[in-house]
């Protein structure tokens, strides 16, 4: 067989792997968006994504999502709050600053901390942080807002800190030096050279721990608290879209109204993700800054 | 040993390890002022590891060691009260591959002075006027101080790392290999400015280049193997050298 052929042979059959994955991501989508429209027969989009009442299993039932949608953005803001400082500047401790023991201890720790099943977070979330909180602040219950976005924040956090610090890694060790050289303290090169450079990476690592964030369903699911009200309060528990189609799925009935509500929910949440992962890359393209010193 | 009238930097009895190996040994050299010194040698003989011995640059390496002092205006800089930033602001160096930030131009060149205190505005523009003007880059890019300095050439890249490190005002300037990943017109070029910044600066330039060491430099040390093997004023070291290895380096008989 000539070089040629064996080159084109490999090549063809790279692309018909890249194919099957792209084709089997095109028929989720039909099918989520085939399962999910029919919703918008008995309810309208306006009534579907803004109306404040979910009720699906009452008579007349209630599509109204905005409490599901309000309930995914509330616990991953704060999750946010909570998570991109910590996966950020933990980050930066590990790969610029840490003495290497210290290195040597935090990183597979936290590494290990990406490896903890989500419902084993969910646990630890329901049968330790809940009661803790609800006797600390007196609550009616634990399963709230503050629980959900700690324990998301506690998986954001992996996601985050690796990410943003192989982005800091790979700022050309010659960025440092000429920073040192020019009379830079090590905290210096850091914040004026090092992440200013890696930026782009870093925004990537936020917006994808993010993403995570608000399409983990696990968790919600177990401490979110799962009342799909409009909440007050970070003590008031939430029902984010992921736990509810989670919750319901099992329930409804086949090609029923809710069934199609569901996948509809799937829709919205779907354009989120999408809309998160658009923005990461366009921010990643946006801070690039002009290669490195090249000839 | 030659005589040196105005010494500004010396290295005494210096032996220098990275972990268990010994990459300086025994090394002792003076540095007169306003005056261009050549360190030549074969590959890994040590040159930039005493070039970078000279301002610590070497403490930002794990596991290294240092014997032995570098006296800088009469205080060793290796003596435990001494604070390695300090030695950089007053010892600026220019490396072999350009290497200026993803900053605009007037952002590299005010990054050092900026972090040693000046901050009114004019003091930087002027400050940036005057290093681009000594680095002799400033009618290429006065108009484009704004512009990213990734998207100057090489030769203006490593003019303007040499501005930038000129910004802080030193005493002296270390240079390592500065034109070996340049085109002979930037090569050129620097070497001139080599020339005119002798008469304010000391400078201290490792090279590869016999005939670049030939023609800007004052005086010449070649190393061997971690040893100052010859030290002397360049054109003795390159006509009438004393050590016979020199010869044969100089010669290409080995190297
Ligand atoms: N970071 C390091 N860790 C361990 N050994 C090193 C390190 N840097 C240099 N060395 C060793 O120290 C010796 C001297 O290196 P140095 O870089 O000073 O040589 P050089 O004369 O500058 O060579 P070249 O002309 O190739 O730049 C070499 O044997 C090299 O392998
Ligand atoms: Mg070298």
């Amino acid at each position: 067989m000539s070089r040629a052929l064996k080159e084109k042979i490999i090549k063809n059959v790279l692309f018909l792997f890249a194919l099957v994955s792209i084709i089997v991501l095109a028929l989720i989508i039909i099918f989520l968006f085939m399962e999910g429209v029919p919703i918008f027969g008995v309810v309208s989009l306006k009534g579907f994504l803004f109306g404040t009442e979910w009720y699906p299993t009452y008579d007349p039932p209630e599509f109204g999502i905005w409490p599901l949608i309000v309930g995914s953005i509330v616990v991953t803001f704060f999750s946010a709050l909570i998570a991109v400082p910590l996966g950020v500047l933990s980050a930066i401790y590990i790969a610029e600053l840490a003495p290497p023991l210290v290195k040597e201890i935090f990183k597979p720790v936290i590494e290990l901390l990406a490896g903890l099943p989500s419902v084993v977070l969910g646990f630890f979330g329901m049968a330790i942080l809940a009661p803790w909180l609800q006797q600390t602040f007196d609550l009616p219950t634990g399963l709230n807002i503050l629980n959900a976005s700690l324990i998301l924040a506690l998986m954001a956090i992996p996601t985050i800190s690796s990410i943003a610090e192989d982005a800091l890694y790979s700022v050309p060790q010659e960025f440092k030096e000429a920073s040192y050289a020019l009379g830079a303290t090590p905290f210096e090169t850091v914040t004026k050279v090092v992440v200013p450079a890696a930026l782009s990476g870093i925004s990537t690592a936020v917006i994808l721990g993010m993403a995570r964030a608000i399409g983990e369903t696990m968790v919600v699911l177990m401490v979110a608290g799962g009342a799909a009200a409009i909440p007050e309060s970070i003590f008031d528990s939430v029902r984010p879209m992921p736990a509810s189609i989670a919750a319901e799925m099992g329930e409804a009935p086949f090609r029923s109204d809710h069934y199609h509500a569901l996948f509809a929910t799937g829709i919205v949440l779907f354009f989120m993700t999408l809309g998160f992962n658009l923005f990461a890359d366009y921010i990643s393209h946006k801070f690039k800054e002009v290669g490195s010193a090249t000839l | 040993m030659i005589r040196l009238d105005d010494i500004i930097i010396q290295a005494k009895n210096v032996n220098f390890y990275y972990g268990s190996f010994k990459a300086l040994i025994d090394v002792t050299i003076d540095f007169e002022k306003n005056k261009v010194t050549a360190l030549i040698g074969p590959s890994g003989c040590g040159k930039s590891t005493l070039l970078r011995l000279l301002n610590r640059m070497n403490d930002l390496i794990d596991g290294t060691r240092v014997e032995g002092e570098v006296i800088f205006e009469g205080a060793n800089i290796y003596a435990s009260n001494v604070d390695p930033v300090d030695v950089r602001r007053r010892i600026g160096m220019v490396f072999q591959k350009p290497n200026p930030f993803p900053k605009s131009i007037f952002n590299n060149i005010t990054y050092g002075p900026k972090l040693s205190g000046i901050s009114r505005k004019t003091d930087l523009e002027a400050l940036v006027e005057r290093s681009l003007i000594q680095a002799s880059l400033w009618n290429e890019v006065k108009d484009i101080l704004s512009q990213s300095a990734m998207m100057l050439s090489g030769g203006q890249q490593q003019r303007l790392c040499i501005a930038r490190a000129l910004a802080m005002k030193p005493d002296v300037l270390l240079m390592d290999e500065p034109t070996s990943a340049l085109d002979p017109i930037s090569t050129a070029k620097i070497e001139e400015l080599i020339e005119e910044l002798k008469k304010n600066y000391t400078i201290i330039i490792v090279t590869h280049n016999m005939q670049q060491a030939a023609r800007v430099s004052d005086y010449t040390g070649f190393f061997y193997l971690g040893k100052l093997i010859e030290y002397n004023q360049t054109d003795r070291l390159f006509t009438t050298p004393d050590v016979k290895q020199t010869e044969d380096y100089i010669t290409g008989r080995f190297g």
